[in-house]
């Protein structure tokens, strides 16, 4: 199994330079040699719990965090907004 | 006895007895983490001032004669991914080295209520993905049983930090066997609850269908008494169980008349260490002569577990962990040159290897013209591991596995070996895929003189049965050990 490092990481916004590339390929490997075992089942019904089936909250509007509370953690702030940088020219 | 080294069940009665005070008990703990953390290591936050406010406010309480919760002036410690307001939670990660969470998880807040003493927050493997807590970007911790050992993962310092005497319970999380696997290497009972049995809000998520918040302590009866106090239904998530709960640790019988016990061959393949399977077997006997009834049953998809394990872990993980994009909060990197470099730097610098490794299996699992292949075929096989079960319970009440394959590894002994450390997770991770509870105790000791744990798995919502099942064998077998020395 060829697995195209370089696509995944892009895809899951991670860096590695050539040499992780090369460690994390052969790991991967080994890994996808391991979960290739898998039989073939019949196709059936997968999802949620038949028994326990979730159910959504009804939208109330009810007391939530404040602003400044959430804002204490993000690393960049000002003028109560999270500062990122310029996305659009 | 030292107050340090009581049960959760004996500190209790001694309150109530005014035998000694919840401000003594939190002293006798804090003084216990300055004799030996600097060797175990179990936590990344201490909050020993904080626990001694807690304490002082349990003794006015007690003394203005109200009447306090089970658990009230216990010392606990809790998990890293588990959200204490304004303390930190780091997930045991640089990613959120700094999160101060603006909110208790739904557990926090019901230990709070029922007047707890908080210890700190518990070391881990990165992001709960590990089974030997050296994921961890802060520390190592070490099994209290032998320095030179792991104590197993991801609720590693959980599991330290009850064996050591440093905290007299711990909430741990257990997503394909971090409760499980670090209480037995560190010789103590952690139970996995039922899937939907424990509120998951506030829980940081690595894999949301699998992921569950556990009790860890050094007697069954303690571990009943944290689960009683944990458990029910939560509105602030979704896949929380609707249904009426039994006082666990009131409820237990004195033997086991009427139980089968059923012994699944596939967990006792070549694959475990002959001293591992026959301290479990010895664990079986002693069962047996306690009134239960011993059945070998078979469950065959058992050998596709891990993987299908793997696939669905990891996949879930890969979008859980897509938030952390040093926005809203946590690790952002310092230079970048436009918004996607800030989060592809920011997330290679903020996560370790362990996590970007199972984030990378995941988007390829996940990933265009891979799907049906594996993660479809995965979720095939969870239901059909899942269904074996149920078919297997029809004939039996409990079944009784090891724990692990074997006893702790040795510091750095699979640390460039992911196999090898995701192989140790072969006979816990049926029980997530499947939704079930079980329960690790001890059952002796290997050559090394490391705890073995044999494993004890119920059908959905049997706690009662499992808690049961091992109090009696807790009985039968004179208790679990004496916290070690270290000192």
């Amino acid at each position: 199994m060829q697995i195209n490092i370089r696509h995944v990481a892009k895809l899951a916004r991670l860096q590695f330079d050539d040499s992780q590339v090369e460690k994390l390929e052969k790991q991967m490997q080994d890994i996808l040699g391991m979960v290739e075992n898998l039989p073939e089942l019949a196709d059936g019904k997968i999802g949620v719990d038949q028994n326990n089936p979730m159910i959504l909250r009804q939208d109330e509007i009810k007391p939530s965090l404040r602003r400044d509370d959430i804002l204490k953690n993000a690393p960049k702030t000002e003028a109560g907004c999270i500062v990122v940088p310029k996305t659009v020219e | 006895m030292e107050l340090y080294e009581r049960s959760a069940a004996q500190l209790g009665k001694m309150l109530r007895a005014k035998e000694c005070s919840a401000v003594e008990i939190a002293q006798a703990i804090n003084d216990r983490i300055v004799a030996v953390e600097d060797k175990v290591e179990a936590y990344i936050t201490l909050a020993g001032d904080q626990a001694l406010e807690q304490a002082r406010a349990v003794d006015a309480k007690i003394a203005a004669g109200e009447n306090l919760a089970p658990l009230a002036g216990i010392p606990i410690g809790i998990k890293d991914n588990i959200c204490t307001k304004g303390v930190l939670t780091t997930c045991a990660s640089k990613m959120l080295y700094n999160f101060e969470p603006p909110y208790n998880a739904t557990v926090v807040d019901k230990l709070l209520k029922q007047n707890i003493v908080c210890t700190g927050k518990l070391n881990m493997d990165e992001f709960a993905m590990g089974s030997t807590c050296e994921n961890s970007y802060f520390k190592k911790t070490k099994n209290p049983h032998d320095l030179d050992y792991v104590p197993g993962g991801s609720s590693g310092g959980s599991a330290a930090a009850v064996a050591a005497g440093e905290a007299v319970l711990a909430l741990g999380s257990d997503t394909g066997g971090s409760i499980r696997e670090p209480a037995s290497y560190c010789g103590i009972v952690g139970l996995k609850p039922t899937y939907g049995s424990v509120s998951r809000y506030g829980l940081v998520a690595f894999a949301s269908s699998l992921d569950q918040i556990g009790p860890m302590g050094r007697t069954v009866e303690d571990v009943a008494m944290l689960y009683s106090a944990i458990c029910g239904h939560d509105p602030m998530d979704a896949t929380s169980v609707h249904r009426d709960y039994p006082d666990f640790a009131s409820g237990m019988k004195d033997d086991l008349k009427g139980i089968t016990v059923g012994i699944p061959k596939e967990y006792y393949g070549p694959g475990v260490d002959e001293e591992v399977k026959k301290a479990v077997m010895d664990g079986a006997k002693m069962l047996e002569s306690c009134g239960a009834v011993l059945k070998e049953i078979s469950l065959p998809s058992t050998d596709y577990a891990l993987s299908a394990y793997y696939i669905i872990s990891s996949a879930e993980a890969s979008s859980n962990l897509a938030r952390y994009d040093g926005v809203k909060y946590g690790y952002r990197c310092e230079n970048f040159d436009s918004l996607t470099d800030m989060y592809e730097k920011t997330r290679s610098e903020g996560f370790g290897d362990e996590v970007k490794r199972r984030i990378m299996l995941g988007t390829f699992v996940l990933s265009s013209g891979y799907f049906d292949a594996y993660y479809k075929r995965a979720k095939l096989l969870q239901k059909q591991i899942a269904d074996e079960f149920a078919q297997a319970f029809k004939g039996c009440d409990v079944i009784l596995t090891p724990t692990s394959p074997s006893t702790a590894f040795k510091l750095g002994e699979c640390t460039d070996d992911p196999l090898k450390m995701y192989a140790a997770d072969i006979c816990t991770v049926t029980v997530n895929i499947a939704g079930l509870p079980a329960i690790s105790l001890p059952c002796g000791k290997g050559a090394n003189g490391l705890p073995i744990g044999m494993q004890l798995i119920g059908s959905k919502m049997s706690e009662a049965t499992l808690l049961s099942t091992a109090h009696c064998y807790e009985k039968a077998v004179g208790g679990f050990g004496p916290v070690p020395k270290l000192v």
